[in-house]
């Protein structure tokens, strides 16, 4: 720093530098005010009315996109999110049933689920068997509310596919 | 209009920089009113006072970028009737484009305008980009300075934001049609690696689609977009003229010239007329470029023929969208996914590309969606990018269709083209419900809206 130009430069630098951590500056602040802070999405923990109304066999839940599968007093929930690309796959009756022994317990596979958007291919318990989809559908845990024993999903909560609830 | 420069002028100026007179005529009389027209008149101003011959030929550009052009000024101008009439609302969005189609006077034919030129707007940029790459005209010819492989990567963007403005658009009537393209759309999003889950966040505003996905692709549609899209078209338009004019000039450069020019050995400029500013270029100032027969006046032998296509254009759009209409389908409804569910059709090679791609090596398993909506894109749109630098044929090559020494690179550029098309056209016909195959002469199984 001997001589006036090397301070010039400097601070020209310094100027220059400053202005432009300004300008990336306003510019992050502006692109992370599109981050939403606050959730205003449909709760993940909800109640799907009392279990007695829920038939023998399937009872697909648009809203939810979801199944619920009851064999007398035992219940599961699988999802009706395709795990390839997030359309909601239809499920189809079988013919013939079929059980099988799915984690420790059997279930009787009344269905299977077809995606429209790209052809992925589920059975009954979620497996996938055909199309591009990657991994099997999801299970979601199922709970009896405290208050008024209504039947409750958790969305948020992927379970294994031993998972049953048993109402007494 | 070749007129020879010792033709005496109509009119001389009193005082050398002092225009004889006024404004600038359409039919100018002489060569010096033709340049006045170019230097007085605002939308004149970036074409070259003189053209080569050979870049107005209709069988060298096609004039796909002028077409383009006329469509993205269609698309704006439709647009802004649009933007007054359409609510981006999720409640009133689907009621007002209802309106738009079947109450407001003129408003169907609006928005087929709007939605034709779009389509076809995708399709002629495609064209655009074919013939750049088919004619080797992002390659640099004889001038000095001359940087046309940036004006190729900038062409590939405005490509990239074509469909992504197209894509934006598709949301807003906020149908079934939209509300399930959007879902498959943002989900390839969620397939890139670590960011994935935050990206698709920050294009929906929040987790799942609703009122912020409407207003943020809203806001790209009709501001962000275009106006990123205006600045680079502008940005396109000069640097033609800083790389000399379109790639056939450089050919022309080359040509020998048929017989010399008289008087013309000892001129000196700093600058010529087709716009080479950097720089002397010494042999693009060739014998050849310099004869009065090889240019024309732009304004009016240029001007005539943008405005026939451009005219044209309008003309074959206003016409086609008094007979096409525009499809609305049932309101979004987020609880039933429509079998089959198709992307706009300058998607389906893509949506084929996700169907077929997921991975299985063992237990380890690879989403379609990363390798055929995210990883093979991005490959293409790479190699896209990189392609001038990766292209090694001489600069001879540049302006010409099918030069032989860039035959390999053409074959296997319009091989991949053939693919992309093959994707559609199976995407677009053959494909049914679930995403099955079906002919198009065989009917579609009926299937129940609810399982």
């Amino acid at each position: 720093m001997s001589d006036g130009t090397d301070r010039r430069e400097f601070l020209k630098r310094i100027g220059i530098g400053v202005g432009v951590a300004a300008v990336c500056g306003q510019a992050a602040a502006s692109l992370r005010s599109l981050v939403p802070n606050v959730s205003y999405d449909a709760p993940t923990t909800v109640k799907l009315g009392p279990p007695a109304e829920f038939p023998d066999g399937m009872k697909f839940l648009p809203e939810q996109r979801l199944f619920v599968f009851r064999e007398g007093r035992i219940f599961h929930a699988i999802s009706a999110v395709c795990t390839h690309l997030g359309c909601t796959v239809r499920a189809e009756a079988l013919s013939h049933q079929e059980v099988r022994t799915v984690g420790a317990s059997e279930v009787k596979l009344t269905h299977r689920f077809l995606c429209p958007c790209h052809g992925s291919r589920y059975e009954g318990d979620g497996t996938n068997v055909a199309g591009p989809a990657p991994k099997p559908l999801a299970w979601y845990e199922l709970s009896v509310a405290p208050d008024d024993g209504q039947l409750v999903v958790d969305l948020a909560k992927p379970v294994d596919h031993g998972f049953r609830l048993t109402i007494a | 209009m070749a007129i020879s420069p010792d033709q005496p002028e109509h009119r001389t100026p009193s005082a050398p920089g002092v225009h004889p007179r006024p404004g600038w005529s359409v039919t100018p009389a002489s060569d010096r009113e033709a340049g006045d027209a170019v230097v007085s008149n605002f939308l004149f101003h970036w074409f070259p006072a003189r053209a080569l011959k050979d870049s107005l030929t209709w069988r060298y550009s096609l004039w796909l970028g002028t077409i383009t052009t006329a469509l993205l000024a269609l698309l704006v101008a439709s647009g802004m009737p649009l933007l007054f009439l359409h609510v981006p609302s999720v409640e009133r969005a689907y009621g007002s484009v209802k309106d738009i189609e079947n109450v407001v006077t003129f408003g169907a034919w609006i928005r087929s305008i709007h939605r034709l030129s779009a389509h076809l707007m995708v399709a002629m940029v495609f064209l655009h980009l074919a013939r750049v790459f088919l004619t080797g005209a992002y390659k640099n010819g004889v001038g000095r300075g001359q940087h046309r492989e940036w004006n190729w990567v900038i062409g590939v963007v405005m490509f990239l934001l074509t469909l992504f403005l197209s894509f934006t658009g598709y949301l807003l009537p906020w149908d079934q049609l939209a509300y399930w393209a959007v879902t498959v759309g943002t989900n390839i999003a969620s397939a890139v690696p670590l960011v994935g889950a935050q990206v698709r966040e920050l294009m929906l505003g929040g987790r799942a689609i609703d009122q912020p996905t409407l207003t943020r692709f809203e806001t790209l549609h009709v501001i962000v977009l275009p106006a990123v899209l205006g600045v680079l078209f502008a940005y396109h338009m000069w640097r033609i003229r800083k790389d000399g004019g379109l790639a056939s000039a450089d050919r022309a450069a080359l040509l020998p010239a048929k017989a010399p020019v008289p008087g013309e050995a000892g001129r000196t400029k700093t600058y010529t007329l087709l716009g080479l500013a950097r720089g002397q270029g010494p042999l693009i100032r060739s014998a050849s470029l310099e004869r009065p027969d090889t240019t024309v006046n732009a304004v009016p032998d240029l001007t005539r023929r943008i405005s026939i296509v451009m005219l044209g254009t309008v003309a074959v759009l206003s016409i086609l969208a008094v007979f096409v209409r525009s499809p609305l389908e049932e309101p979004a409804n987020a609880l039933v996914t429509p079998n089959p569910a198709k992307a706009p059709w300058y998607f389906l090679w893509l949506q084929e590309i996700v169907t077929d791609t997921t991975i299985r090596i063992g237990s380890f398993t690879v989403n379609g969606a990363f390798v055929g909506g995210v990883l093979l894109p991005g490959l293409l749109v790479a190699l896209m990018v990189a392609w001038p630098w990766l292209d090694r044929s001489p600069a001879a090559a540049a302006g010409r269709w099918f030069p032989r020494s860039r035959r390999t690179q053409n074959i296997v550029f319009l091989v991949l083209v053939a693919v992309v098309v093959l994707l559609t056209l199976i995407g677009t016909f053959v494909r049914g419900p679930y995403w099955r195959m079906y002919w198009p002469w065989q009917g579609w199984p009926e299937m129940p809206t609810r399982f």
